[in-house]
């Protein structure tokens, strides 16, 4: 069975005030299987958003390449990828919409994703309840605490049903009764409905939860000399 | 304040017949509309986010605005065309011009957003 994910050989280069600063410098090479929950490790700075953004279509690399399920994706938008995996995201920064409630952004999300009016009930329903969201399905994100707002994000991804969550440092705002939530639940998931997961972290602790592991470098700065070494 | 100054001086200016007042008034449409979603960057860019996570695509979050800032147009110019319907004698002179001002004002007003999403540092405020 093809890979739901295979990055070869990614390098992603910025502008910075030291000069061009390279990410991954040796290139980042991983397969993400079906059913699979791989935690990409990294330090501040490392790139784990970059990486995400580069998987998601968001962030485009500047040399190597990135396949969903055997196809070359790597100049693919977003939703040309969820074409061929069904993916959601959650980011760092919550995204729920404040002018919406919590179930309102759930219907939202739903039907840009196609689901049938006549299921979207059903499943907002669902996703709220397994994040001990049905609650405040009425309230607005914006009067919620960091921890409520990053599970309304998880309800939503999950409310589509995704065959790959992809979820950029799950825990970077939350305390620590929220953090020890919610890593289990994201096994949970995995085990339990099969999703497959990618995740990033700087936590080598919440990285052992996960099945594989993936270790960042620090980027590197790059100057005229070792530029033209480099390449 | 300036933009209806102009659309004023220039009402005065022009033809009398009604058509050529709709179709001034696609002078005032575009800045007007482009100025209301470029005073709201900071909601846009949210919502922009928020759909772009949810799945949506660059035509879906375009189309949303282009709907939205035809809509202002036409509120905007309800009175007008209202009055253009009580008063003229050809329709199609009259649609025309609405027409065009509801292509202006959706154009203008998912331009900005355009220039956002395009922009790359656009996906840098997925990161904190």
């Amino acid at each position: 069975m093809p890979s739901v994910i295979e990055t070869k050989s990614v390098v992603v280069e910025y502008p910075s005030i030291r000069g061009v600063l390279r990410l991954y410098d040796q290139g980042v090479s991983l397969k993400v299987d079906q059913g699979d929950f791989l935690a990409v490790l990294g330090g501040s700075g490392w790139g784990k958003s970059t990486l995400v953004n580069v998987v998601l279509g968001l962030e485009k690399p500047i040399h190597g390449s990135i396949s969903f399920r055997d196809h070359n994706v790597t100049r693919e938008s977003f939703v040309k990828r969820c074409g061929l995996v069904k993916t959601a995201a959650v980011f760092q920064r919550p995204t729920a919409l404040p002018q919406m409630t919590v179930s309102q952004n759930l219907h939202l999300a739903l039907s840009l994703a196609g689901v049938p009016r006549k299921e979207r009930d059903e499943r907002i329903k669902e996703s709220l309840a397994f994040f001990g969201l049905d609650k405040i399905e009425r309230s607005y994100p914006d009067g919620l605490s960091a921890g409520q707002r990053r599970r309304i994000d998880l309800a939503r991804a999950l409310a589509v049903k995704p065959e790959l969550l992809v979820i950029d440092e799950p825990t970077g705002d939350l305390d620590g009764s929220a953090t020890n939530l919610l890593i289990p639940l994201l096994r949970g998931l995995n085990r339990n409905q099969g999703t497959t997961i990618f995740m990033t972290t700087a936590l080598p602790r919440q990285a052992s939860q996960a099945k594989h592991q993936v270790h960042l470098r620090p980027p590197m700065v790059l100057t005229p000399e070792n530029r033209t070494i480099g390449d | 304040m300036g933009i209806v100054a102009v659309e004023a001086s220039l009402a005065t200016i022009g033809p009398p017949a009604f058509g050529s007042r709709l179709w001034l008034s696609l002078l005032v449409v575009p800045p007007t509309v482009a100025l209301a979603s470029v005073s709201t960057t900071t909601r846009r860019t949210k919502e922009e986010l928020a759909l772009f996570a949810y799945g949506g695509s660059s035509w879906q979050i375009l189309l949303r605005y282009f709907f939205r800032g035809a809509i202002c147009a036409l509120i905007a110019f309800s009175p007008v065309i209202l009055q253009g319907f009580l008063i003229t004698t050809s329709i199609p002179e009259l649609i025309l011009p609405a027409l065009a001002l509801l292509l202006a004002g959706g154009l203008f007003y998912s331009l900005p957003s355009l220039r956002r999403i395009r922009s790359s540092s656009f996906v840098e405020n997925y990161k904190s």
